[in-house]
């Protein structure tokens, strides 16, 4: 099979390293060869694959040894069920520029020809804050962006943002990044599951997935492990399959069409 | 914010705003100034400074220093290499240090204020000089002299004039500080600080001693303002260029020092009418003016030379073209006029 490359955004908080663990794992029980890279500062991305461990990152590596003394082994960590995981890194919060960060990792990567396997998942930071952030969805790299959201407003709100983003760049010659579908990583709140449909359909995409709220994320994650691992009988591991088995056979693959502030607004408030 | 709307807009003439916050403080012999940046935009500086220096017949290295950044500072921040560099520098038996920023600093955020303002034994004057915040030369020019203005105290006065803002990179530097003087002597006046050409930092503090401060282009208003509310030094905004407006300068000076200036200006008037005794060896010829280096006052400068010589400037563009140069005082119109007879005789 040809390599897939897919990006997770949305909010921070909402979930998107939750959930791209547990989607790694999920794939990585179908006998797929997995890469996923944490483009996040807090690094925390692979935390759930790697039993707890904050990894080094490539930033950090960086940093203390110099570009040059580095090689593909510092950087690349095998986690559960030989998951293949990678963590960015960035600068402390409030100096220097996280963006290139991004940026400088990734060109790290694909130097030491890392960026390779059946399925390569980015785990993106909350929102697209400058074009270091919009890397991973540029060409060579994730062609199929989900966006991970819940029915608040806000967190819609991060991810009509990104379908921003997602459609200025899906306009340049060579791109062939477009967005796969929405993930609906639930808060609890009631008809969450429609209006995130809802949302789905109006930018021009689907909802891919509904994840409910269950306790049992909270209790893999304080075991330092993704529901897959620790509880894979479980209906939310479940979800998590069913998640990865759609990422694989999907094909609508859509230019978003973002919406306008208030007609969000107004979508949120016909469901509340 | 800034902006370049006009796609047809080369941007040749504004400059940078780190070059010309250099020009001032290169000037400043026992300084040391640190470009906060890349090393590219030290080298750059540094080549430009070097030749002037050459071309004047100087041997000297600016003193720079680049905190040469590279991408690891630009990630993680350069606050750190700053803090070396100052400290680098400030052990090597210097007066004072500046610290110039430059567009990436400006652009990730580092805080070069509160880095300057630790502790390092001498002071450390930051000078903001990002370009692409839409600053020109002369904005970093200005921003500069404005620093360094306000570490120097209020003194008791002298007497003295102050030049503020001589353009160091102008090929007539020293030639037009030196008719400036020439000028002022004619008034029993001298110059108390150049402020600030071939300077050492400790003749700073001498900045607020001044009767009249002579700016060297109207552009350094905001300078002028900015001495005259800090030390109530009044100002003449421009140096003068040409001949009619060099005796209006005198009369200004006179006046501002509340002195008799009539007899400093009919010696400079006599002298400038020596100039023409010889004629011009133009005054058959139709005559251009090119005016495609310079500004509106050397361009009324020459206008008012050529009236003078009885030579007639074609409208329609046709005739010899005479080059236009920096007519600062009776000695700048001389030297253009030479140039207009090498022209001819050539």
């Amino acid at each position: 099979m040809t390599m897939k490359q897919i990006a997770l955004y949305g909010k921070g908080g909402i979930g998107k390293s939750t959930t791209s663990s547990n989607l790694s794992s999920a794939l990585s029980h179908r006998g797929l060869s997995i890469l996923q890279i944490g483009c996040d500062p807090k690094r925390d991305s692979t935390r759930m694959l790697m039993q707890g461990r904050f990894i080094p990152t490539v930033m950090d590596l960086v940093r203390v040894r110099g570009e040059s003394a580095i090689s593909l082994d510092d950087v690349v960590f095998t986690g559960y069920n030989g998951i293949r995981c990678v963590e960015a890194g960035g600068p402390e919060p409030g100096v220097g520029c996280a963006g290139r960060g991004i940026i400088a990792t990734f060109q790290l990567l694909e130097k030491f020809g890392a960026l390779k396997g059946d399925v390569i998942v980015y785990d993106v930071l909350g929102d697209v804050v400058c074009g270091g952030f919009a890397m991973p969805m540029r060409e060579g790299y994730a062609q199929e962006i989900y966006l991970v959201t819940s029915g608040e407003l806000m967190s819609l709100y991060a991810a009509n943002n990104i379908c921003k983003a997602v459609q200025r760049l899906a306009s340049r010659v060579k791109s062939k990044c477009r967005l796969g579908g929405v993930i609906c990583n639930a808060k609890g709140q009631p008809r969450e599951e429609e209006l995130v449909a809802e949302f789905a359909r109006r930018v021009n995409s689907t909802m891919i997935q509904y994840i409910p709220r269950d306790h049992v994320v909270q209790q893999a994650e304080v075991n330092q492990q993704t529901v897959i691992e620790y509880s894979p009988d479980s209906a939310q591991a479940e979800h998590y399959r069913s998640l990865a088995q759609r990422i694989m056979e999907n094909t609508r693959l859509t230019i978003p069409q973002p919406l306008e502030i208030d007609a969000l607004e107004s979508l949120a408030r016909e469901f509340i | 914010m800034p902006s370049n709307p006009l796609p047809a807009n080369l941007s040749r003439l504004g400059g940078c705003t780190l070059t010309g916050a250099l020009s001032v403080t290169s000037h400043i012999h026992d300084t040391v100034t640190i470009i906060h940046g890349p090393k590219g935009c030290s080298h750059h500086n540094a080549s430009l400074l070097h030749a002037i220096c050459l071309d004047d017949d100087r041997m000297v290295m600016p003193s720079l220093i680049s905190t040469a950044l590279g991408e690891s500072e630009i990630i993680f921040g350069g606050e750190e290499a700053l803090r070396t560099a100052i400290r680098h520098a400030a052990g090597q038996n210097i007066r004072a240090l500046f610290v110039l920023s430059t567009c990436i600093v400006d652009t990730i955020g580092d805080d070069t204020c509160a880095v300057c303002a630790e502790e390092y034994g001498i002071p450390v004057i930051p000078i903001p000089t990002a370009g692409f915040l839409g600053g020109s030369f002369q904005d970093g020019m200005n921003n500069a002299l404005i620093a360094l203005a306000g570490i120097a105290e209020p003194c008791p006065a002298n007497g003295g004039i102050n030049l503020i803002g001589e353009m160091n990179l102008e090929y007539e530097v020293r030639e037009n500080s030196a008719e400036i003087s020439r000028l002022l002597s004619l008034l029993g006046l001298s110059v108390n600080l150049h402020f600030v050409h071939d300077t050492t930092f400790s003749q700073l503090s001498l900045l607020g001693a001044a009767r009249l401060n002579i700016l060297r282009s109207p552009s350094l208003i905001p300078v002028g303002e900015y001495l005259r509310n800090r030390f109530g030094t009044p100002f003449i905004p421009s140096f003068p260029h040409g001949l009619s407006d060099t005796l209006a300068f005198l009369e200004q000076v006179a006046d501002s020092c509340g002195i008799d200036g009539s007899t400093a200006v009919s010696s400079e008037k006599s002298r400038q009418d020596e100039m023409f005794v010889m004629g011009s060896g133009l005054n058959r010829l139709p005559v251009v003016l090119d005016r495609s280096h310079t500004g509106d006052e050397d361009l009324r400068a020459a206008g008012e030379l050529a009236a003078r010589l009885g030579i007639t400037v074609d409208s329609d563009g046709n005739g010899l073209c005479l080059p236009v140069g920096s007519a600062i005082g009776t000695a700048g119109t001389r030297r253009m006029l030479h140039r207009w007879r090498r022209m001819i005789h050539a």
